[in-house]
């Protein structure tokens, strides 16, 4: 009997993800383990692979398109088999089976369960999609409202290669006649312009009006380079994950009254006492030694951990600490659980570890969430200093920048050290002015500290 | 120091039209020449190959004359005169292009041309004079060598002491298979010298598409043209009366070796670092689409940048450099460059083919027509060759096209009109040509884009 596949649940935060690509067509046979299609969603892209051995009889959700986690996307079984007429829903809401490191693999059901349910109008009629747009309509396009236009007029703009929705229509209705549309040539200039043929066509191709192009050949004239510029400037719907990249930020931005303190952190004598372990074989990355020190701080700094949302503050007993990595399409954050149990050792392995995971694309959703404070490092950038946004449901974020070689006052001469600048932002909301000095004087204390790290390491 | 708005370094077709535009939109403009108005162009490449090309033509068809019904008794030629023909032309157009210059109101200095600054011109004539400049641009363009790894002997010869020489060799052999070579090549072997030609890559000519240079292989191969490709030719020896070497396995000797594997620009004696200007590694100075250089008053245009290496592409960056000084507009250089080859048969070609498409990986559809099927090639006993349009499938758009055969280099022109403009396939299709002309096979090899030529059989897919 053919087996369902469904859209898998990865973790606890993600409600729907979206197809970006099927690895087999319908028709294609199917083992074991191959993967079957590759999902993103707000955090990531992740392949899923078959739990069946058959033949991938049917496809219900297409490429680039977005359904809730628990859909049925496709089904698989014996070439010929008979496949329920809609998709069935799934019986329970089972958890899925957790796949250690491996990539999650789709959850997938006996059949005998949902048996029932297949004969019903199914729940899940058709995989619902989401309130997100799929990518392939554009951001602005609008609505199809219906357009009354006379055959002659309707030639006659598909000639012109303009769009009928901007011309305003004489007729019973509103319709649009012809002499409305050589109103319009007139009025906009098209009849002035002048248009390369290739360029024509490529606009009617592309359905971009003529219009809406600036020709730069000579005199003015239409070039196919304008067209194509035109239609690069067209809107196109971000990826999933930009869009909820935007969510979030646009959500924080606008709930959590943010505010800033910045510090400037003499690092010379401790990256003097890196480059004395490096030589012992013991190679402790900056990031490592700043990461540490803002878990510590963080200790003695609860509020700073805390997190609330505006009625009721939680306080966390655990520092699970975000850090940004940045990535070529945008920007995920691993989470290193309980930082305060590890040492400092313990601390750089995982925060490798999750890294290289997240550059590869391999993170477990559970590995991206649930941070209660995140660091953001840009100091590899050459960066003087930033300031960064609260991811929600946190008290504060770190926004480390470069360490830079500078003129500094030092025991009241001037002396050239190695200065980073950090700037903490926190929910005004929770922390208090001083809490938050009180936090950033703390990091700095400890990162100006080499007696401190000589006793911890 | 006396003062000009733009002074031009170098009076080939790149220097003299840049400096005569610039006089004619009220500049005050001095050239500095070191040799001869005209430059590589006029005096020692375009001008007198063609010149003595167009001899070869005339004479191999006089040969060929009883085909048409035409008697004649024997045909002979005298090289030293025909020689002298083409220093008459040259020496014409050299004195045009001075009386030009003058004319226009150009101050000329003949001398070589240094900088001192960005805004500084020593020019080293019979004295030394220093001129300054709010504009500089450079057209020093380039020069023909013979690499070291090449003896030096009287034997072996560049292009430039080729079109000196007065009396033909018996036997000659061209070393590199690029346009130079090929039509030095075809005009030496309709004279009657034995000729081999030797290229290291491939085929000749690999800037063609490949039907095209075996079009063009073929022709010479038929003309007794040895051409040996895909091998080097090492162990090169030579005495005052013969040259030698081996190519792969076989043995090549002749009394003449032509070099024609490359050309370096002329740039290293204009101390451009005193403007701040460095090279690259060839020696090219680095331009942008505006033909700038690193400082911002100073200008390149022609061989000297790099590009095209064409006297037209020169020409063209002139003016719109000067226009873009003058006019105070930013137009960037044109692109598309047509590129004429004078070999038997000649050669236009512009705009994409069909191995740059397939390089880039760039979907396109052809359209051939070939010129066995024109009323006027069979009239005029010129039957080779095709043309052959290369467009973009989806949008019909033009993108490039090569003539070969009977006067290809002419009928480039209206393929460069159709490319530049974007017009499409079906647009040259509508156009309707003369009949009976060389120039209908671009409307023919339009249709044929579609599948739709009258005068071809067209094989339907079931
Ligand atoms: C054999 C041969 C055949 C060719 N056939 C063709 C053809 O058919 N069609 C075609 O388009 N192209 C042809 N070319 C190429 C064409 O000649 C060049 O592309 C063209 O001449 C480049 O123009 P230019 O102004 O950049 O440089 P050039 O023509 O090289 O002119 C540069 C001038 O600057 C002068 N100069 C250099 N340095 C100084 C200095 N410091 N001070 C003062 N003066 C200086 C030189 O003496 C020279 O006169 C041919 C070339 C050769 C060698």
């Amino acid at each position: 009997m053919a087996q369902i596949v469904l859209m898998p649940k990865l973790g606890q935060t993600v409600e729907e993800s979206t197809i970006v690509k099927w690895h087999k067509a319908v028709g294609d046979s199917v083992k074991k383990g191959d993967v079957l299609f590759e999902i993103e969603t707000d955090k990531a892209v992740l392949e899923c692979e078959s739990f069946y051995d058959g033949t991938l009889l049917k496809i219900l959700v297409a490429e680039e398109e977005t359904v809730p986690v628990q859909s049925v996307v496709a089904y698989i079984g014996e070439p010929g088999e008979k496949i329920p007429d809609a998709p069935a829903a799934p019986a329970a809401k089972p958890e899925p089976k957790k796949k250690a490191a491996a990539a999650p693999a789709p959850v997938e059901q006996k059949k005998s369960a949902p048996a029932v349910e297949v004969a019903k109008p199914a729940p899940v009629a058709a995989p619902a999609v989401s309130s997100v747009p799929s990518r392939s309509d554009s951001a602005t396009a609008k609505k199809p409202g219906r357009l009354f236009i006379s055959p002659r007029a309707k030639a006659l703009v598909k000639n012109k290669v303009v769009k009928a929705e901007n011309i305003s229509g004489s007729g019973p209705n509103g319709r649009i006649v012809e002499k409305d549309v050589l109103a319009y040539l007139e009025q906009t200039g098209y009849n002035d312009l002048r248009i390369a043929p290739a360029a024509k066509r490529l606009a009617a191709d592309k359905d971009i009006d003529i219009l809406d192009v600036t020709g730069t050949g000579d005199n003015g004239r239409i070039m196919v380079r304008d067209v194509e510029t035109t239609i690069a400037e067209q809107p196109q719907t971000m990826s999933k994950m930009r869009q909820i990249i935007a969510s979030r930020l646009a959500q924080s931005f606008g709930h959590i009254p943010h505010f800033y303190v910045t510090t400037s952190i003499d690092m010379t004598d401790l990256l003097e006492y890196r480059k004395e372990l490096k030589a012992k074989d013991m190679n402790l990355s900056v990031t490592t030694f700043i990461l540490e020190a803002v878990v510590m701080s963080l200790e003695e700094s609860p509020i700073v951990n805390s997190s609330t949302d505006g009625v009721s503050v939680r306080w966390h007993s655990n520092v699970d600490l975000g850090v940004a990595v940045s990535l070529e399409n945008g920007l995920v954050v691993p989470v290193v659980k309980k930082a305060q149990t590890l040492t400092i050792e313990e601390l750089q392995t995982q925060m490798k570890d999750l890294s290289e995971k997240a550059r590869t694309g391999r993170l477990m959703p559970d590995q991206m969430s649930g941070s209660t404070f995140t660091v953001s490092n840009m100091g590899m950038f050459d960066v003087e200093n930033f300031s960064a946004i609260i991811n929600p449901g946190e008290g504060g974020i770190l926004a480390v920048s470069s360490t830079l070689q500078q003129p500094v006052v030092k025991d009241g001469e001037i002396k050239i050290r190695s200065m980073m600048k950090i700037t903490l932002s926190a929910d005004h909301r929770t922390v208090d002015g001083a809490k938050g000095a009180e936090f950033v004087k703390a990091i700095k204390s400890k990162l100006e500290d080499v007696e401190l790290w000589k006793s911890l390491i | 120091m006396e003062k000009f708005d733009i002074v031009v370094i170098g009076a080939g077709p790149g220097g003299y039209p840049a400096a005569i535009h610039a006089a004619q939109l009220g500049k005050k403009v001095a050239i500095v020449e070191k040799e001869k108005f005209g430059g590589t162009c006029l005096n020692w490449g375009c001008i007198p190959t063609k010149a003595l090309i167009a001899t070869a033509e005339k004479f191999a068809e006089i040969s060929h004359a009883a085909e048409y019904g035409i008697k004649v008794d024997k045909v002979s030629f005298d090289y030293a005169k025909v020689v002298s023909r083409k220093d008459e032309v040259v020496a014409k157009l050299n004195s045009g292009v001075g009386a030009l210059l003058k004319g226009n109101g150009v101050t000329a200095y003949s001398g070589t041309a240094s900088l001192i600054s960005r805004n500084v011109v020593e020019i080293s004539g019979k004295e030394k004079v220093k001129i300054e400049a709010d504009k500089i641009i450079l057209a020093t363009g380039s020069e023909s060598f013979i690499p070291g790894f090449i003896p030096k002997s009287p034997s072996i010869i560049e292009s430039k002491a080729f079109l000196a020489m007065t009396k033909l060799p018996k036997s000659m052999i061209v070393l590199g298979g690029g346009v130079i070579g090929c039509e030095l090549a075809c005009m030496a072997a309709m004279f009657g010298v034995e000729v081999t030609v030797v290229e290291m890559l491939e085929d000749i000519l690999m800037i063609l598409d490949k039907d095209v240079r075996s079009a063009i292989r073929s022709n010479m191969e038929k003309m007794e043209i040895k051409v040996l490709t895909g091998a080097a030719m090492t162990d090169i020896s030579a005495t005052t009366k013969t040259v030698k070497g081996k190519v792969g396995e076989t043995e090549v000797k002749a009394e003449k070796m032509l070099v024609s594997i490359g050309r370096r620009p002329y740039t290293t004696g204009v101390k451009l670092e005193n403007a701040g200007i460095e090279l690259d590694e060839l020696g090219y100075v680095p331009v942008d689409e505006f033909c700038r250089t690193k400082a911002s008053n100073i200008f390149c245009v022609g061989d000297a940048n790099g590009g095209p290496q064409l006297a037209h592409a020169a020409t063209a960056q002139a003016v719109r450099v000067v226009d873009n000084i003058c006019k105070k507009e930013r137009k960037a250089m044109e692109v598309l460059i047509p590129a004429c080859i004078f070999t038997a048969p000649e050669v236009g070609v512009v705009g994409l083919t069909e191995q740059d498409a397939k390089e880039q990986g760039i979907n396109v559809k052809v359209g051939k027509f070939s010129c066995a099927g024109l009323g006027k090639a069979m009239a005029s006993g010129e039957t080779e060759g095709f043309v052959k349009w290369i467009s973009d499938p989806d949008t019909d758009q033009l993108l490039g096209a090569v003539a070969v055969g009977a006067h290809a280099t002419d009928l480039i022109a209206e393929a460069a009109v159709a490319i530049r403009n974007e017009l499409t396939v079906d647009e040259i299709g509508n156009t309707v040509h003369a009949h009976p002309t060389f120039a209908e096979s671009w409307m023919e090899a339009a249709h044929s884009v579609h599948n739709l030529c009258v005068h071809s059989v067209v094989r339907r897919k079931r």
